[in-house]
């Protein structure tokens, strides 16, 4: 028989965080956003003094209730390593893994030999072990199954992090008292329709007629609503095979005016996409450069972005020379900038030549990026950049509470006190 | 180069049923791939007597069985310490290289947990 599980990290980047840092096994936690800007995880103590998911950090933290909180800027080096880890453990332990996002990861647990429950209290023991991730496991028939399946173990403590929804007695029995929010695929929109219809638990949408759930919701809803039934319409696919674009986006540190300071970010942003790009073998024939005004702080509204079609790279010279004439070219005068980005797209693998005629020198090329990722991976990545990404930065986000890259950074590695 | 001692050109060689590869110290003691080790700083020259000093990195592995006599990086309260490991009527301690300091016992209720037992060493500054 089928079955799709799905493995979630408990509050995961908070997880991470306290998996370093003895101190914070009982407090609350929070993450905050790039730039310190709002809370994007929280520990379960946290949620109890009523941190808010999107709660802005200048104002949450000055609320007397948060006092005890202990606030942290977002480690994504620090994550994505252990979400590698989380991954790992689970591939050594079963046929198929998906990653499906940086902390939840479809299982397959179709036909394994004993008993699954067992199984799957095993594998999350072992990942807490391990990955020293906590973590919820949902199975059933269906990927959208297992998923609710997750949510309905996360949300009662009693389950000791496992629910099987496997038996469709079971499945039902939850389904009438969980409501459709849950159902992974139900976007705002959907809901309100369905709540417009009266429908407000899994057990009646499920109930609903199949013609008129592909009426309402068009043949997503059908396919959900089938998923919900039991017939797996979503398989479990690999590592994301290859990326449709690249981007690199943020919101600087502070408002930018002046044009070398926004050159000077795009520049960089381009060196970081340029980096990714060549860690999976691609190039690049389509650059798109945006910039923009604060939205939120009655700044005249300014938002413009621009593509262009390049000759096919993953030079970051040649990257950075489009994004930062693409830039100049919608950069005006008199604005505060907030934030800025690269994004390249129509991705090919590298070495595709497909041009008669080629400005660039693809082995020079080739050679020179190799030269620099070779020192940026052997000293740290950033040890050697292009010269017009700037050396002081100091439109860079705010990451004013970050913890160590405990297992990127040699320097930054945890310590113990020898006793 | 794919030559390991078996596949010879001209006599057949004797050692083709005894192959095995090299031994690999990055595996055996200090790849940090693994998903349960972690590199940790030493801090002071409290554990001297086992050779090990400030600065010291220790690869350590949180999936490996805690014996008696090896050390281990345990999570006392709200820090992190290296020290050995003993066992005492089916209990896990924390002994202190120190002889005036009395052991600690292992136990979630009090927040001392081992974190990680050492699989190896690393000294950059010889």
């Amino acid at each position: 028989m089928r079955v799709y599980g799905l493995i979630d990290g408990n509050s995961f980047y908070c997880s991470c965080q306290r998996a370093f840092e003895p101190r914070l096994k009982h407090k609350p936690v929070v993450v905050l956003s790039n730039n310190d800007g709002c809370a994007i995880a929280r520990t379960r103590e946290a949620k109890a003094l009523g941190v808010k998911m999107g709660d802005a950090w200048h104002i949450a933290r000055k609320r007397p209730e948060s006092q005890p909180v202990v606030w942290y800027s977002s480690n994504y080096a620090l994550y994505a390593d252990m979400s590698r880890r989380m991954y790992q453990v689970l591939a050594e332990r079963l046929p198929a893994v998906e990653p499906y996002s940086i902390d939840e990861m479809f299982l397959d647990l179709s036909d394994l030999p004993g008993d699954l429950h067992e199984r799957c209290r095993q594998i999350r023991q072992d990942v807490a072990e391990h990955a020293k991730i906590p973590t919820c496991i949902g199975w059933g028939p269906t990927k959208t199954i297992a998923k609710v399946a997750n949510g309905v173990a996360k949300d009662h403590a009693e389950l000791d992090g496992l629910c099987d929804l496997t038996d469709p007695a079971v499945r039902q029995d939850w389904y009438c008292r969980t409501s459709i929010d849950e159902v992974w695929g139900i976007g705002r929109q959907t809901k309100q329709k369905l709540l417009g219809a009266g429908i407000e638990t899994i057990a009646e949408f499920v109930a609903l007629d199949a013609k008129t759930v592909r009426q309402m919701l068009t043949v997503v809803g059908g396919r959900v609503q089938a998923e919900l039934r039991g017939q797996s319409c979503l398989p479990l696919s690999d590592i994301a095979a290859t990326r449709k674009s690249i981007a690199s986006t943020r919101t600087f540190g502070r408002l930018l005016l002046k044009w070398e300071e926004i050159r000077e970010a795009i520049a960089h942003y381009a060196n970081r996409a340029a980096e990714k790009l060549r860690k999976d073998e691609l190039e690049a024939a389509h650059l798109s450069v945006l910039m923009q005004t604060n939205p939120h702080n009655g700044d005249p509204w300014y938002a413009k972005h621009a593509a262009i079609t390049i000759e096919p790279t993953s030079d970051a010279r040649d990257l950075i020379r489009h994004a930062t004439a693409l830039g100049r070219a919608i950069w005006l005068p008199g604005y505060r900038y907030f934030k800025a980005g690269v994004i390249l797209s129509d991705l090919r693998p590298a070495g595709s030549q497909g041009l008669m005629f080629t400005f660039r020198d693809p082995a020079q090329s080739a050679t020179v990026m190799a030269a620099l990722d070779a020192v940026n991976a052997r000293f740290g990545s950033g040890t050697l950049l292009p010269g017009s990404t700037g050396l002081k930065r100091t439109w860079s986000p705010r990451q004013s509470l970050l913890s160590g890259r405990y297992t990127t950074r040699l320097e930054e590695i945890v310590k113990a006190r020898s006793w | 180069m794919n030559y390991q001692g078996e596949r010879t050109t001209g006599f057949a060689s004797p050692a083709s049923d005894n192959i095995e590869g090299t031994i690999d110290l990055m595996s055996a003691a200090l790849d940090l791939r693994q998903p349960s080790r972690y590199p940790v700083r030493v801090e002071g020259d409290a554990l001297l007597g086992r050779s090990i000093r400030h600065g010291d990195i220790l690869v350590v592995d949180s999936a490996v069985a805690p014996r008696a006599g090896v050390v281990v990086v345990a999570s006392v309260g709200d820090e992190l310490r290296v020290c050995e490991l003993t066992q005492r009527a089916g209990e896990w301690w924390l002994r202190s290289s120190s002889p005036q300091a009395s052991p600690v016992q292992v136990d979630d209720d009090t927040d001392v947990a081992i974190w990680a037992v050492a699989t190896g060493l690393v000294r950059t500054d010889v």
